[in-house]
């Protein structure tokens, strides 16, 4: 091959590899976010702490390998659950009283509630951060020449199983047209005969075991400390308005989306300005879209 | 006796009890650390350190029979943060002299408090040039700047057969530390006309270092050169470079996360053979050093590395001065006189020599009150099998031989 053949060849290789590694990482942060747009959808809270239940699913799924030796991955069957049960808990006797109160109150109330949880992991857990190697995810696969690293990989084909499931769970089952109706109208959907209440409570259990799930399919992949959740949540905010304050398709196009800008602005432009880039993106989808990517205006 | 002269005897024994305890107080030493959040460890590490220094010279009598005591106060690796708790730690605790800081972030904030409030800092890990070279009187510093932490590389390279790089990549955080480090091994490699094909610097706490890889990636450089002040960038960058398949002579980090046994322990056999110019711990062949090592280990079950020795030695040196100082009680003018007694500074510590001067560094900044023998604490080190961090150049400070260039990565 030619000099130029080779040039362009790795010219292509690191598109390429950009544009894996983008929506890998996108894939990532679109789990997070999913379970965010979701709870703000049908209950109008945007809920701060979120950030924490992504670190209690990656300190489940921790402790879980590091004590019982069950593979992080396969926790996902313990910790999802158990968080949707947690996540229920907290609607019926934390939330509840406040939610009609207003917006406001619930949004400080979720701050207060990540500072407990997040001191309390503290407490518990101490500073340390951790990471997790999974002695078969090592080192990557590499096909094409292109670097996969296998728990972003698997991480990626769980996260489209959630989300095949979530769509299956929404359009197709009693709850999920529930969960819908009160997130168009919680008015009219209790006039058809939805229980508000008990739906806001499913839909919070549902966001929290979201959220966990995501912290579960991080946890290979990156590392964990009790306020990881600070630097999570922010990113996580973009997305989701990104996308649309309230769609879980929008949720997954922005998370997607700002990956893949964020992956090809620091090998294109600049990785100083990685974080600039995705914002600039941000403010522009905003000025010409308000309502995000995939929104739905509601009065 | 009357209730009333009950009452009056018990004051009175409160009150000379209290008035004794007054003569007795001990001596307070402020130290601004991440005691949560990411940097947390490090904030562990010097309490260590500290607590152990403390309690040897308290049981050896004090000084001059006034024990000493370090206060912490968590900043959680937020540089307002840390101006905060350092105005805290002189205004309401009252403490005769700062030490800590943790990062050079946060330490320049405390620096230009202790300056404002005319109160010593005796800095001991932060190593940004610019914290002893703004002209502090108040500022004093043991550990080595930022711009010498290459020199032990630099040797390294023109001493090695064979090593000067044909190429290098240097990726570092922006940060003061990584911005200083950076610009000290670039402006040498450029001296010896080594191109550097990449310049790359990125926000801390990154979650993805795939996409900066991919690019030094597709220069094949024949160093690589990683610049992390917190260690969760250390670790990520290094295991996100052999992810993408980089393979270069070797990988080279600068202190900070590449000199800290979690490295190792976190990334297992991807830390093996990858270098860090910076660390300096003591000279391992002195025997005072390697006792403490040996003491330090047997306490805490595990081998200090640069923190550790730069925590204890700093509370050696504070009390070396202390006690030089002659005390009033009144707490402004103490801490004018332990400045001019850290000044007299002349001893050795298990870190090594020290004595405050004012002179000029590498990239020509003008130090006030930096270690006059900084120049001699820079050690190349390299992480080997067993996840130990032994010292290879230069010969004096060696532990164990250097592999390079690097066969693990050879595929």
């Amino acid at each position: 091959m030619n000099r130029a053949g080779i040039f362009l060849e790795s010219k292509m290789e690191i598109f390429a590899q950009s544009v894996v590694s983008g929506v890998l990482t996108g894939s990532l942060y679109a789990m997070i976010a999913v379970g965010l747009t979701i709870v703000f959808g049908v209950m109008r809270i945007i809920n701060l702490a979120h950030g924490e239940m992504v670190m209690l699913g990656m300190f489940g799924a921790y402790w879980s390998y590091t004590l019982l030796g069950i593979d992080p991955f396969l926790s996902i069957v313990i910790w999802a659950p158990a968080m949707f049960a947690g996540g229920m808990l907290i609607h019926r006797f934390l939330l509840k009283d406040v939610i009609p109160r207003g917006e406001l109150n619930t949004l400080l109330y979720t701050a207060g509630l990540s500072l407990l949880v997040a001191n309390l992991a503290l407490f518990f857990f101490t500073g340390d951060y951790r990471t997790l190697n999974l002695p078969y995810a090592l080192m990557p696969a590499r096909p094409f020449g292109i670097a996969v690293p296998i728990p972003l990989a698997i991480a990626l084909a769980m996260a489209i199983a959630i989300t095949i499931g979530l769509y299956l769970l929404l359009s197709r089952t009693d709850v999920g047209r529930a969960i819908r109706a009160t997130a168009q109208n919680p008015h009219s959907a209790a006039l058809m005969g939805v229980n508000v209440l008990r739906i806001d409570m499913i839909t919070f259990g549902l966001g929290t075991a979201l959220a966990a799930a995501a912290g579960v399919l991080l946890v290979p992949s990156l590392y964990l400390y009790p306020t990881v959740g600070e630097i999570l949540i922010v990113k996580c905010f973009v997305i989701v308005v990104l996308g649309g304050l309230g769609s879980v398709p929008g949720a997954i196009a922005g998370g997607i989306l700002l990956g893949l800008v964020e992956s090809l602005g620091a090998v294109y432009v600049s990785v100083a300005y990685k974080d600039t880039i995705g914002f600039v993106l941000f403010l522009l989808v905003l000025l010409f879209r308000p309502s995000g990517l995939l929104g739905v205006g509601r009065s | 006796m009357s209730y009333k002269a009950k009452l009056l005897a018990a004051l009175s024994l409160s009150l000379a009890l209290s008035s004794g305890a007054l003569a007795q107080s001990t001596l307070k030493i402020g130290a601004p650390q991440p005691m949560t959040g990411p940097d947390a460890p490090f904030g562990d590490k010097f309490q260590k350190a500290y607590s152990m220094a403390v309690e040897e010279i308290n049981a050896k009598g004090g000084i001059n029979g006034r024990n000493i005591e370090v206060i912490i106060e968590d900043h959680q690796a937020k540089n307002p943060l840390a101006a905060t708790v350092a105005e805290k730690l002189i205004t309401q605790h009252q403490v005769l002299v700062l030490t800590g800081g943790r990062a050079s972030g946060q330490a320049v904030e405390i620096a230009s408090v202790a300056q404002r409030l005319k109160t010593p800092y005796m800095v001991d890990h932060p190593s940004a040039d610019i914290i002893t070279s703004k002209g502090f009187e108040w500022v004093f510093r043991n550990n080595p700047t930022g711009s010498i932490y290459p020199e032990a590389f630099n040797k390294f390279i023109i001493e090695v057969p064979n090593a000067l790089p044909k190429s290098a990549a240097v990726v570092y955080d922006n940060t003061v530390f990584g911005k200083t480090i950076a610009n000290s091994a670039m402006t040498f490699l450029k001296s010896k006309n080594v191109p550097i094909v990449n310049d790359e610097a990125y926000p801390v706490n990154s979650l993805d270092f795939k996409p900066i890889m991919t690019k030094v990636k597709a220069n094949n450089p024949d160093y690589v050169l990683l610049v992390a002040v917190s260690t969760t960038d250390a670790i990520l960058m290094t295991r996100h470079a052999k992810e993408i398949g980089i393979t270069p002579r070797a990988f080279v980090g600068f202190g900070g996360g590449f000199g800290v046994v979690d490295f190792a322990k976190q990334l297992g056999p991807l830390a093996e053979n990858v270098f860090s110019s910076a660390a300096w711990s003591g000279n391992p062949n002195e025997p005072a050093t390697k006792e403490f090592y040996d003491k330090f280990k047997a306490k805490y079950g595990f081998l200090p590395k640069e923190h550790e020795v730069e925590g204890y030695a700093a509370i050696y040196i504070i009390a070396d001065a202390l006690k030089r100082a002659k005390l009033t009680g009144n707490v402004d003018a103490d801490r004018e006189t332990v400045r001019q007694s850290l000044l007299q500074t002349d001893m050795t510590t298990v870190f090594g020599k020290i004595k405050f001067a004012n002179w000029e560094g590498p990239l020509g900044d003008k130090y006030t009150n930096q270690n006059a023998y900084s120049r001699d604490h820079s050690v190349l080190a390299q992480w080997n099998a067993k996840g130990e961090l032994l010292n290879v150049w230069p010969k004096s400070n060696a532990e164990t031989d250097y592999v390079f260039p690097d066969k693990a990565l050879v595929r």
